[in-house]
């Protein structure tokens, strides 16, 4: 009943379909910025609204050039020099680099937290109705609720503003892990103990990857939390150098363009680590997964 | 290689409208699979076919009573016990290949070893071109001849299959009787195959547990007296298939007795099929 098979070439199956990238859909957001700036322009050259008030986008892009300018020579200085950079006043890549070492530290230590945090919620009966209603309802506390007491316990210290960011983001982390966990397909668990996998094995094997795509959902909304957070903690709290802080300073010198400028900076930060980072990653496990075509 | 049920019977604690209750899934049963046998289970919804399996299978444990193969009792899940379910279970992140490897790498078995024995059973369900495919490329048919090929490469002591075809439609679902037939004969293997489609287990089968339910319990065994290869469309397979549909359906009846209105009765209902069971004529 056996049936020759080709033993030799065969040919390789369908690569995957790679989306085309929907450039007409591209051209009409570009366009649509586009738009908006141009009438931006105008309204604040009809000048209604004093200049100082309601800068166009030209001021805007000279006061970014400055700053920008500004940072190079700091740069150079310092590279001149040889010693660290010392900025007269606020310098944007030091904002920059201030707040994404805090996002590192911070996000960072919630992702760790709350993944432990969820497998443990998941796993254990006691802790999900002890700890886990607890986590539950501090999570509707805005995190930035939290500032004041961790200016009291930490002081006027980086770590309040961590302590912030990691409450931000860690519950909600800890509670998109857990449903990760139990919105695995249960069959999963069936096939891959029928095909012998066990405990460790199969939680780093099967477990783990069946709840990847919604664990990374959970990740994504994490580090948004974490963001708006940092900003809150950095505009509140004085002399924190951050992104969130130029804003602030903006405001003390009632200097409207650098205000914008921070807030380009912010909005440009969180889109390039969503789209491009989170939602590529996101995209392209999805894809493999099936679940989008 | 010999699959025994001493005295084995399962319960589980369900909640309805919100009370906790015992639901006697299976009561006590006895029955023995031979060798190198294709053993199938048919049975209303609720008989308990797929509560044995999974005993069979070490998914579940069983209450009292122990089920043995080759004289070891299953207690745990175990690759020498591979099963094909309904849902195909594919790890849509592993390529078709490392599906097929991935019980051969818990086994130590090392990577072109591996990969030389996926092929071969990937050939054997003549879907080789697709080894570097994604799961969500191939159709539902060729997804369910995957995990054939997957469970069949740990070379099993027993195959288990728990309503593979059941979510196929009904061209693909023949093509696959013909195969799965064909590797039986080519692999030897025992096959323990529940389903609810008559037809298909008159077809495929040396043994057919009837079961009724609930509670769950055997009805009786019977032996289709046709040898292998059969002709689906014979007129002695339609005759045996349709008797051993009136004795299942006589049983789903006594079933929504129970569970329908006090207005329905089997005479008076429409002559559809009941919603369990496949009737003679429909395809398989």
């Amino acid at each position: 009943m056996s049936i020759e098979h080709p033993t030799k070439l065969v040919p390789r199956a369908p690569e995957p379909e790679r989306p085309k990238r929907d450039w007409r859909a591209l051209a009409v957001r570009v366009g649509f910025v586009i738009l908006l700036i141009v009438i931006w322009q105008i309204v604040a050259s009809a000048k209604i609204v004093p200049p100082y008030l309601f800068p166009g986008p030209m001021k805007v892009g000279a006061v970014l050039a400055e700053k920008v300018q500004y940072d190079i020579d700091l740069l150079k200085k310092a590279i001149n020099s040889n010693t660290p950079p010392q900025p007269e006043q606020p310098s944007l890549a030091i904002s920059i680099l201030k707040s994404m070492g805090r996002m590192g530290i911070g996000y960072g230590s919630s992702v760790i937290g709350g993944l432990i945090l969820g497998v443990l919620l998941a796993r254990s009966w006691i802790l999900k109705q002890t700890v886990g209603t607890v986590i539950l309802s501090l999570q509707s506390l805005p995190s930035i609720c939290w500032l004041p007491f961790a200016l009291i316990w930490f002081g006027i210290d980086d770590k309040a503003i961590l302590a912030v960011v990691i409450l931000g983001a860690m519950f909600s982390i800890a509670i998109s892990t857990e449903g990760a966990i139990r919105n695995i397909p249960p069959i999963y668990l069936k096939v891959g103990r029928t095909l012998g996998a066990r405990n460790f094995t199969l939680a780093k094997d099967i477990l783990f990857f069946a709840a990847l795509p919604e664990l990374f959902g959970g990740l994504k909304v994490g580090w948004t939390f974490a963001w708006r957070s940092l900003m809150a903690a950095e505009l509140v709290r004085p002399d924190s150098l951050g992104v969130g802080q130029l804003l602030d300073s903006g405001r003390q010198y009632n200097d409207m363009p650098l205000m914008l400028v921070a807030v380009f900076t912010i909005l440009t930060i969180g889109i390039t680590v969503d789209l491009l980072v989170f939602g590529r990653i996101e995209k392209s496990i999805r894809l493999r997964w099936g679940l989008e075509r | 290689m010999e699959i025994n049920f001493n005295n084995v019977s399962k319960s589980f604690v369900r909640k309805r409208n919100g009370q906790e209750e015992r639901f006697v899934a299976l009561r006590p049963t006895t029955f023995t699979v031979r060798s190198g046998e294709f053993f199938s289970i048919i049975g209303p919804s609720g008989c308990g076919k797929s509560t044995l399996l999974n005993l069979l299978a070490g998914l579940e444990t069983a209450d009292q009573g122990s089920v043995e193969v080759d004289g070891r009792r299953v207690d745990h899940p175990g690759s020498d016990r591979t099963v094909v379910f309904q849902e195909h279970g594919l790890m849509p992140w592993m390529t078709v290949s490392r599906n097929v490897e991935y019980g051969l790498k818990l086994k130590g078995i090392g990577a072109q070893e591996r990969r030389e024995t996926a092929m071969q059973y990937l050939r054997m369900v003549h879907l080789s071109r697709f080894a570097d495919a994604l799961p969500h490329q191939l159709s539902g048919g060729m997804r369910q001849r995957v995990a054939i090929a997957r469970s069949l490469a740990l070379q099993p002591s027993v195959l288990l299959m728990d309503e593979p075809f059941s979510a196929l439609d009904a061209q693909t679902r023949d093509l696959l009787h013909d195969e799965l037939q064909r590797i039986w004969a080519e692999t030897k293997t025992t096959i323990v195959f529940v389903t609810h489609n008559i037809r298909e287990a008159a077809y495929l089968s040396d043994r057919i547990l009837t079961m009724t339910g609930p509670p769950g319990g055997i009805k009786r065994i019977v032996n289709v007296p046709f040898a292998h290869p059969r002709a689906k469309s014979s007129p002695e397979l339609s005759t045996f298939t349709a008797e051993l549909h009136q004795e299942i359906k006589d049983e789903v009846d006594r079933v929504a007795m129970q569970e329908l209105d006090a207005d329905w009765n089997p005479l008076t209902s429409p002559k559809r099929p009941p919603r369990d069971v496949v009737a003679p004529g429909e395809g398989i």
